[in-house]
């Protein structure tokens, strides 16, 4: 409906402005062709032309942003002001435009002499933006590998042998960038990744900084030629990177009674095991020590631990997204405690969705689904069972640009 | 831009010119002045730092209207209301739209109107000692709304935001210590208004809403404190506002989260706050 409305009021245009004697007014007639449909966009990185085509009711600045096609003799042609509901052209300049050149009257004459056709069309937008007929930019496309999130879900839980705990909830927040050092290495910084969960069962789990790594190698360290008939070389690649976190705090109630864990600081070395091409997304393994602070018990144990965690954005718009991971950790070197076995052990495996469902105002709001599940042997007085969680809920992103392999709009 | 110049500066008989234009959200902040407490009077005194900062987005292409505060400290002294109250940061930090929306990712996307700016507002570090009461204190670690702003207006000094907050406060008394969450289970309202030349300042700011202690339990408490502040005189240039407030906390107030009611009348000055 829109849409027949503008295409309308723009081909009301044909026919167009008499062309005053002034030099800053347009040279000549400019006659639009009828509007196709859908719209023809500018190209973003295409050179683009500024001009004074002449006022009409529609565009009373009669300002156009002109892309032409030397080919075609086409000039698209888009007022450079965003377009209010009834198609007349509003006060507001485009938005996300690129940078375009004053086309000199002469040039502008030449070009109705060659009998170049002006053709109403939508204004470039940027990778990762679309633009509406109206000339209104929107985000189309988000990183969510670069983001302060905040969001909330349902989070019940069964526990083998007792009551599932359906009265639960969970509140998540944190930061995250990404930093590609060239086209190699992919430097990732998470701060204060928090994960409250109230009710029964309750936990806190915060993470105040996490820093890791994705790197492609330059050269295959390892290079296996075969001689069985033709000679072939198979080239291994280990694209290994580094995972650290500083100060992670772990309180869960299990029992009536407060488990609280300081890991002081952990360090993996992480080997990829794939890895897109931009490095965002990577299925890898982990492993290292990390030391930690009992303080239920008042006693420091080193932690041996190893995982296998993927993270992939599975289309170029950064609208789906699928984690999962799974992590086994024996405490060592601590202190014997009478109500857990010596030398406990942890077990944690997740996977998840994340489905951006709309923004607001360019900011992602994001459905989240999770199943996590645990096992361990470390909770005092407390046996070691299975406990199964389902996670569901919303999260709202900041920040959350476009994501650097975004497409244009035209590409989609 | 010489009208806007003679409007912020005038000229002295002697020639010289002197602002007569101020920004109520930036400068160092002084006050002092009587509060009236629990039925008592004690002198309070005030500092902090107050920062209003515009930038435009790198990744949305839109400007952030930026009001910031650090460090902002009350001390009341006299034995029958000694106490201190200080905040780390407080900021809202507001996205200004010419024209919000909702963008729902159909294959053509849509578009739906949505006439509201959205801020983010953050309280870290907010520590309340109460000597009066004996041992304790309060610490809010960390707040977080995110505020519905229907006057979307250009300026950070007009907002009116409302939306859910999510907190964590640590409550210290006689009794222990104890954990209180509000999982975005309150409701804050934060409006504001300053004329332009600074000479009004109001300030409302509510919160009402349940917190949650690691127990399993829920409360219910609401705080509410107006502030309006007129430009009395500037000395050497620096202004210095009358300042008028009253608070009020349901629940809320001090280890024993009683209900009360206070109100202040002082000076303030902002210390390099012209425009």
């Amino acid at each position: 409906m829109m849409t027949a409305v503008l295409l309308a009021l723009l081909l009301s245009q044909a026919g167009g402005p008499e062309a005053p004697s002034e030099s800053a007014a347009p040279a000549s007639t400019v006659t639009f062709a009828p509007a196709p449909s859908p719209l023809p966009s500018l190209l973003y990185r295409g050179a683009i032309w500024c001009a004074s085509l002449g006022p009409s009711p529609q565009v009373p600045s009669g300002r156009y942003r002109l892309q032409c096609d030397t080919s075609t003799r086409r000039c698209l042609a888009v007022p450079q002001n965003e377009l209010e509901a009834d198609g007349t052209e509003s006060e507001r300049p485009l938005e996300r435009t690129s940078s375009c050149q004053e086309l000199p009257q002469g040039e502008l004459r030449q070009l109705l002499a060659d009998g170049y056709t002006f053709v109403p069309a939508i204004a470039e937008a940027p990778p990762g933006w679309y633009r509406d007929e109206r000339g209104r930019v929107m985000q189309f496309n988000f990183d969510l590998h670069r983001r302060v999130w905040l969001g909330g879900a349902w989070a019940p839980l069964w526990r083998t042998g007792e009551p599932r705990a359906l009265s639960r909830g969970r509140l998540d927040f944190g930061i995250i960038a990404e930093v590609p050092d060239g086209e190699r290495m992919m430097r990732r910084f998470t701060v204060l990744d928090t994960e409250l969960i109230l009710g029964e069962q309750s936990s806190l789990d915060a993470t105040l900084f996490r820093y890791d790594t994705n790197v492609r190698q330059d050269k295959p360290p390892i290079r296996v030629t075969t001689f069985l008939g033709k000679p072939r070389r198979w080239d291994f690649n280990f694209d290994m990177g580094a995972w650290l976190e500083v100060l992670r705090l772990e309180m869960l109630r299990r029992g009536g009674l407060d488990h609280i864990f300081y890991t002081l600081i952990s360090g993996h070395l992480t080997l990829d095991l794939w890895h897109s091409r931009d490095l965002a997304s990577y299925v890898r393994v982990r492993a290292g020590p990390s030391l930690e602070y009992d303080r239920t018990n008042s006693t420091f144990a080193l932690i041996p631990g190893a995982a296998a965690e993927g993270n992939i954005t599975l289309d170029s718009n950064g609208f789906h997204h699928v984690t999962f991971g799974a992590e086994v950790e024996k405490l060592l070197l601590d202190m014997r405690v009478e109500g857990r076995p010596h030398h406990p052990e942890r077990l944690r495996v997740r996977a998840g969705y994340e489905l951006i469902l709309l923004a607001i105002n360019d900011q992602p709001l994001s459905l989240v689904l999770e199943g996590r599940g645990q096992w361990r042997t470390d909770l005092l007085d407390e046996r070691p069972v299975w406990e199964w969680s389902a996670n569901t809920g919303l999260r709202f992103s900041l920040w959350a640009p476009a994501r650097r392999s975004a497409p244009l709009a035209a590409a989609r | 831009m010489l009208a806007l110049t003679l409007a912020l500066l005038l000229a002295s008989a002697s020639g010289e010119t002197f602002p007569i234009c101020f920004d109520p959200g930036n400068g160092l902040l002084l006050g002092a002045g009587p509060a009236l407490q629990g039925g008592a009077v004690t002198p309070e005194l005030q500092a902090g730092i107050l920062l209003r900062t515009e930038w435009k987005s790198r990744s949305k292409g839109t400007p952030w209207l930026n009001t910031h505060r650090l460090f902002v400290t009350r001390v009341r002294s006299g034995t029958a209301r000694l106490g201190l109250t200080a905040t780390l940061y407080e900021g809202n930090l507001r996205r200004h739209l010419e024209e919000g929306f909702i963008l729902v990712p159909t294959a053509r996307p849509v578009r739906i109107p949505f006439p509201f700016d959205l801020t983010l507002a953050m309280r870290l570090g907010h520590y309340e000692r109460r000597v009066w009461e004996g041992p304790g204190w309060t610490l809010e670690t960390g707040r977080a709304a995110l505020l519905l702003d229907p006057v979307r207006a250009t300026t950070a000094r007009v907002w009116l935001g409302v939306g859910p907050a999510a907190s964590h406060a640590l409550r210290s008394s006689r009794e222990g210590m104890v954990h209180e969450l509000s999982p975005f289970t309150t409701l804050l309202l934060d409006a504001g208004y300053e004329t332009e030349n600074g000479w009004w300042a109001a300030r409302v700011t509510a919160l009402a809403g349940w917190v949650v202690g690691l127990d399993g339990g829920m409360r219910f408490r609401t705080r509410e404190e107006v502030v309006l502040e007129r430009l009395l005189i500037a000395v050497n240039d620096q202004p210095v506002w009358l300042r008028l407030s009253a608070a009020h906390a349901h629940a809320d107030a001090g280890g024993s989260r009683m209900d009360e009611w206070s109100a202040g009348l002082g000076l303030t000055v902002r210390v390099w706050s012209a425009r």
